[in-house]
Order: C-alpha cells, then sequence, then structure tokens
C-alpha cells in the first residue's frame, strides 16, 4: 500500500490572462492584446470576439481591428502583480506560494472554519479579485500539483484532465498520444515502470507528486507588514484642526503595530477623504526609520498647519509601507555622555538624534533640500575647490589639504565685476593690493581660468577682499572673488 | 514683587547689582585680549552673542574662528548656519581648523522660515552653536531666543548691522575695521558694548595671526588700460541678496 502525503487542501489561483490583466485592470473596450517579438500571446475579450487568435503575428490582428491596442509582454511586472496578489490572499491562509509565471498556490485546510467552508473561501476569492480587476481560475485538490492540473484543465474530475493540461514536456505528450492517451487516466492505467523506461523517471516523479504519493513541499510566501488604518467621521469634518485628535489615535495604533514588530519607518502617508471631492494626501518622511511616537506626532502636526484649502472630510487614512527592523542602537548607559570612538572622534549621540530631529522638521516645513553639509574639492579652481552634500555623506576626514595661501572665510558664488577708478579697481573705495599675485591657471580639459589673485582692502571701508585679475581677457577686468570675513 | 521675580526667572533679565555672583562656563576665543574683557574669560556657551559690523571682510569671522575650531574639532559639537550671504569657503574654514564634518548649512526661502529654523534648532539640544545672518529680527523674537539659548545651553551668535540700537542679547560686540598699517598683520577692533556680568568695555585691538596684510603692491608697476565699467556700486552692504547662494543638489 503506498503512503499518501495528501493531508491537505489546495486552491490553486491560475492567472492565464495575467500578462494582458496587469495593463488591462480598468475595464477597457477596445481589443487589447499582448506580443512577444510581434506574435500575440494573449487576448483580451474585444479582441477574441473580433477573431483575433493566440499565436497570431500583429499584422493579422491590426487587419482584424483598427482600433487595437497593444503592449509588449512585461514579466517583471506580472510577476510583480503576482506577488502582490499572493500577499493579498495571505488574508486566507499562511501557506500561499507563488508558482511562477502565472500560478498562486494556497493551502487552506486549516482555515476552513473560519471561512465556514471551502465555497466559502471560493468565492470569497473570486470576487476579491474580481474587484481588483483580476480573473483566475481556480482549481481546488489534495495536492498542489493536483489543484493546478484542475484549474488548468477547468474538468470537474481530476482523472478525465487531458495530458496537454499536465506539466510534462510537450515531447513526452506528443509521444503520448500517439500511443492514445488522452487523459490522466489514460496515463495512470498504464504500468508505472513501463513509462519510466519509456519516458524517463521525471514524469513518474511528477505523477506521485500529482497524486500525493510523494511529498511535494513548497516554498510559502512571508508576511510582507503592512500598515493601513482608517478612522471615519460620523459628521463630516471641516475644520482641519480638529483632525490633530484622529491622527493622534491612527499614529498611536501605527505606532503599536511597529513596537509589536520591533520594526521602524522613514515614510507615512496620511489620506484626508471626502465621498464628493478628491482625495488629498500627505506624505511625512523622516531622515532616519524610527518608531518614536513623538517624532511621528510632532511632524504630523508640522505639516497639518501647512494644509490649506480642504473644505469637508469623511474619514482620515494613514498607510506605511516601507518598514525596517529598529535600528538598534547602543544605547548611553550613562544618558549624554560623550564616547571617543576607534576613529578618535568624540559621538554623543543623544545629540546626534536631537539633531536629526531636527532636520526632520526642517524636512517637513522646508522640503528636503534646503540644509546641506560642505566638503573641500581637490581642484585648484577657487570656484571648485568646494562643494555641497547632502547631511551626513561626508566620509572620511578632511585633513590632507595643506594651504599655503590665503583663502577667504566667504566665497560668492559668481565672480562680481568692479569698477575701476583710474586704473584702480574700487569697491566702496579704491582697492589697496596687500598680497600676490598668486596665479591660477588650471583647468584645460574642464574650463580654463587664467587669473591673478590678489589680497586687497578697500580704503574706505577697510574690508580684506580677495580680488583678480583675469589674464585671458585683454581688456584686463578686475573681479571681486571672495571676502576675508 | 512676584511679578518682577517671575520676569527675572522667565526671561532671562539681569541686574547689575547681581553681576558676578554666578558661576560660568566660557570658552577661549583664542585672542588673550579678548578674554581679558570678556567675563568668564572668554566666550560664552550659551545666551545670545551679537556681533555688530557694518560691512563684511573686516575679520568678524575670523575672530570667532578659534572658538569654532575648538568646538567642532575638540568637543565635536554641531554647528548650524542659517542663510549665510556667502558661501562659507571650506579650503578657509579646514585651515582654520573648523571640521567639516560638524558644520551643517540651511538656507531656508523666507525670513520667517529661517526665524523658525534659529529658534527650533536652540531649543533642538543638537548644536553647540547656531550662528545666523537675520536681516530684520525684533526685541521679542531676541528675547525668545536668549530664552531657548539658555535652556538648551547652546550659544548663538547673530551678526546684525551696527546700527540696529538696543537690543535684549546678553552679550553686544561692536566690531570696527582697522586702517592697518601696511606690514602689521590684519586687526580689528573691538568694542563690547553689553555683557551679562561685566561692564562696557573701551575699544580695543585684535590682531589676527594671519598675514594677510604684510605686503603692499603698488598699482602703477601693474600694466592697467583705463577704462570704466558701469557696474552695481556698493554691492556689499547691508542688506544683501541671497539669491546668490547655491541651494544644495543631491
Amino acid at each position: 500500500m503506498t503512503r499518501t502525503y495528501y493531508n491537505g487542501l489546495w486552491i490553486c489561483l491560475h492567472f492565464q490572462k495575467l500578462p494582458i490583466e496587469i495593463f488591462t485592470r480598468e475595464k477597457i473596450a477596445k481589443p487589447v492584446v499582448v506580443t512577444v517579438k510581434q506574435r500575440i500571446v494573449n487576448i483580451n475579450h474585444s479582441a477574441s470576439v473580433l477573431g483575433i487568435c493566440i499565436g497570431n503575428n500583429l499584422e493579422t490582428a491590426h487587419m482584424l481591428a483598427d482600433n487595437l491596442v497593444c503592449f509588449e509582454r512585461n514579466e517583471v511586472k506580472e510577476l510583480a502583480a503576482l506577488k502582490h496578489l499572493a500577499q493579498w490572499a495571505y488574508q486566507f491562509t499562511p501557506k500561499v506560494s507563488v508558482k511562477a509565471p502565472n500560478s498562486i498556490q494556497l493551502e487552506v485546510r486549516s482555515s476552513l472554519k473560519l471561512f465556514f467552508g471551502i465555497k466559502n473561501i471560493e468565492s470569497k476569492l473570486r470576487t476579491g479579485l474580481k474587484k481588483m480587476g483580476f480573473s483566475a481560475q481556480v482549481g481546488i485538490h489534495k495536492t498542489p500539483l493536483a489543484a493546478l492540473a484542475m484549474a488548468k484543465g477547468g474538468k470537474s474530475k481530476l482523472k478525465n484532465i487531458p495530458v496537454d493540461k499536465l506539466d510534462i514536456e510537450p515531447q513526452v505528450i506528443g509521444e503520448l498520444r500517439k500511443i492514445g492517451v488522452s487523459s490522466l487516466k489514460d496515463i495512470l492505467d498504464l504500468p508505472k515502470s513501463g513509462i519510466t523506461r519509456r519516458y524517463g523517471s521525471s514524469i513518474v516523479d511528477y505523477l506521485e507528486r500529482l497524486l500525493g504519493e510523494k511529498p511535494d513541499p513548497q516554498i510559502f510566501i512571508s508576511e510582507q507588514p503592512n500598515f493601513s488604518s482608517e478612522i471615519n467621521f460620523l459628521s463630516e469634518i471641516t475644520n482641519i484642526k480638529s483632525l490633530l485628535f484622529p491622527i493622534r489615535r491612527l499614529l498611536y495604533e501605527l505606532y503599536e503595530f511597529l513596537i509589536s514588530r520591533q520594526l521602524a519607518v522613514n515614510n507615512f502617508t496620511f489620506k484626508l477623504m471626502h465621498y464628493k471631492n478628491p482625495t488629498r494626501s500627505f506624505n511625512i518622511h523622516i531622515t532616519e526609520p524610527t518608531s518614536d511616537i513623538s517624532t511621528f506626532l510632532l511632524l504630523s502636526e508640522l505639516h497639518l498647519e501647512k494644509i490649506s484649502g480642504v473644505r469637508e472630510i469623511d474619514s482620515l487614512k494613514l498607510t506605511a509601507h516601507n518598514f525596517f527592523p529598529i535600528p538598534s542602537l547602543p544605547r548611553d548607559l550613562f544618558h549624554g555622555t560623550q564616547f571617543q570612538q576607534r576613529n578618535g572622534q568624540m559621538t554623543n549621540s543623544v545629540e546626534q538624534e536631537d539633531r536629526n530631529r531636527l532636520f526632520n522638521m526642517m524636512n517637513t516645513r522646508l522640503g528636503p533640500h534646503t540644509y546641506f553639509q560642505l566638503f573641500q574639492e581637490d581642484d585648484h579652481r577657487p570656484e571648485k575647490a568646494w562643494s555641497t552634500i547632502p547631511k551626513d555623506k561626508i566620509s572620511g576626514l578632511q585633513h590632507d589639504f595643506t594651504t599655503i595661501n590665503n583663502r577667504p572665510m566667504f566665497l560668492l558664488n559668481k565672480p562680481k565685476k568692479l569698477k575701476l577708478r583710474g586704473n584702480q579697481p574700487c569697491l566702496n573705495g579704491k582697492l589697496i593690493l596687500l598680497d600676490g599675485p598668486e596665479r591660477i591657471d588650471y583647468g584645460w580639459w574642464d574650463y580654463n581660468i587664467n587669473r591673478d589673485y590678489y589680497v586687497a582692502r578697500d580704503e574706505y571701508t577697510n574690508s580684506i577682499y580677495w580680488i583678480f585679475h583675469d589674464q585671458d581677457h585683454k581688456d584686463l577686468k578686475w573681479f571681486l572673488h571672495g571676502i576675508f570675513s | 514683587m512676584d511679578k518682577l521675580e517671575r520676569l527675572i526667572n522667565e526671561t532671562g533679565l539681569w541686574q547689575a547689582s547681581n553681576i558676578n555672583c554666578e558661576f560660568r562656563k566660557s570658552l577661549s576665543s583664542g585672542y588673550p585680549l579678548l578674554d581679558s574683557h570678556l567675563t568668564g574669560s572668554g566666550w560664552p556657551e550659551d545666551g545670545v552673542t551679537e556681533l555688530l559690523h557694518n560691512h563684511y571682510g573686516i575679520g568678524e569671522l575670523r575672530l570667532l574662528a578659534p572658538a569654532l575650531a575648538y568646538l567642532s574639532q575638540q568637543q565635536s559639537k554641531a554647528i548650524l548656519m542659517i542663510s549665510p550671504p556667502f558661501i562659507p569657503y571650506p579650503p578657509a574654514l579646514n585651515a582654520c581648523g573648523i571640521n567639516l564634518k560638524n558644520l551643517f548649512i540651511v538656507q531656508p526661502g523666507t525670513l520667517q522660515d529661517s526665524l523658525w529654523v534659529l529658534e527650533q534648532a536652540l531649543s533642538s539640544k543638537g548644536f553647540g552653536v547656531v550662528i545666523a545672518w537675520p536681516k530684520k529680527i525684533s526685541d521679542k523674537q531676541i528675547r525668545r531666543l536668549q530664552v531657548a539659548s539658555k535652556e538648551s545651553n547652546t550659544w548663538n551668535i547673530l551678526f546684525r548691522q551696527i546700527d540696529v540700537g538696543t537690543s535684549p542679547a546678553e552679550l553686544r560686540i561692536r566690531l570696527y575695521a582697522v586702517n592697518n598699517d601696511p606690514h602689521t598683520n590684519s586687526s580689528v577692533h573691538v568694542k563690547i558694548v553689553k555683557q551679562r556680568g561685566g561692564w562696557e568695555s573701551d575699544i580695543f585691538k585684535i590682531n589676527f595671526t594671519d598675514n594677510l596684510n604684510q605686503k603692499t603692491l603698488d598699482f602703477s608697476k601693474l600694466s592697467t588700460n583705463y577704462s570704466d565699467h558701469h557696474n552695481d556700486a556698493n554691492i556689499l552692504q547691508w542688506p544683501m541678496d541671497l539669491s546668490s547662494f547655491p541651494k544644495a543638489t543631491d
């Protein structure tokens, strides 16, 4: 007696039209085809009504339908859609596996009680998929492969499924047909040893797994955390300030969600909805992933102040999608003390946290690129010797630069042309040259400068400036470039 | 009486009769003469310090540089500059020892936003020094900054025009440019107008250690042609146009 391994109950969702449905989730009446190398591989209903068949080439299809919409097949998107569907199906059972290119398998035995039976689960799956704009063939059986075959075969009994719907190599199917085998029942009537001898062991292995005589382990998807919570208001809210309380409630839910999973977020979105008006949403971005409720509250309140022009709101929704494991920062035993790090730098994690909080607030109120740090570049051209970089991107210490000559504390973004009085440049008063010239002639590969730099003092204000004399221009122009502040 | 006490406690008002009665932490300015004039023998570690001057380029930043270098390098404190009028030039900052890793710049678009950042930065406790060049700031706002910087132990430096009148800042220093003799170090005249726990000072001269003023060149030896350009005059007077400063890019 052969031992059977089926104690499960499998539902297979087979998305035959997935290549086309990833493009046509909105109902389209036009004929749509999906092609690979000019050959049609998938069609929608209106295309098939017009007589377009899978396997036709694109010219034929264009002849049959003049308003044809065609897409090149996108397998990356298909897989993404399939994974999304698998995550969606996770609500029915924790045992969901993705079978590329176009199937999902769910083991539902343990969920039968919760959902009141297999029929209920099936209808829930069907209506849910329909709502999302996908259509699937559903097969139910005791093993994953059998469920898949049922979904593909569309027969009520496993034994009646034609051989070409089974996962057998096309060549073998051809040979089986030649000896009069047309359905699964016919194969099973043949002696196993004979099949192995004729067609190899892989087909027998497949059949054993199909029938549950051999174990067929599956890789199940893992849960992708996803936070979404909504508050519906009984009466419409017209004053934006009164949203503060529900926002706090939602953020507290998010906080509990994160803490229970030991996760942190750096991004979440609020949606302000009203059944008549278009949905307004605002996104809050945090520099470092965090699970700190006070940061959430602070930034949300800041953002709420900026919102204007919202008239009525009947529901508020908070969603978060990107999660990070909680950063395991070593906490100071002595709160706020400084420790010398290996690189000789003193750090103070409390100060850094406070700083990050300020940068988050600036992000929210002023937009993302208002703050930055400075960096010294290795270039002789004064305007190329520096750059701005986003916060905390400075790598390593900048000790290598040896400055021989004086450089001003302030540099003008663009050199200012100076007036001339007599043959002497002047700003507020005449400029008296103190030091120089320092010839900087550099950068032929990029843009060349050829300048004589001087340190100069303004006779009137006594300010000290960094000016240059452009050597490339024969009319001898003087420019102001820096200020010795 | 109660009211007065509350006012003293909450607003940071102080009485001249109570001076020198508290221990103050301070930070050497790097210039012994300046230290000797400041109470606590150095820059304060908190509160609002106003540096009042008429023109850029008289040494107003060079005066601060040793203290900023010490804070950013040895103490690893962060420096925040809010809307500097020009590019703080990294080669010069590096040369005077300021750790660029601990220097942050923020360029808010409006005056209102920069005042907001200023106050938030002072109350955040994340910075050692916050330096700003406010074009316009009221006494009431300075008083708020004063309270915030005291609470968070953050030093706030405001560069302001010399003729702004009185202000509630704890330390106010006027800087005057010096018409140096050639072949000496460059220098700046300093007058402490007001300081907590101390008195007004006379004008004294701080010499810089740089060699900016060492030589004087003669224009007549340069072969220049006579030409007169009609250009924007006196561009370096207050208030500055900040639009020339670039936005940060990724």
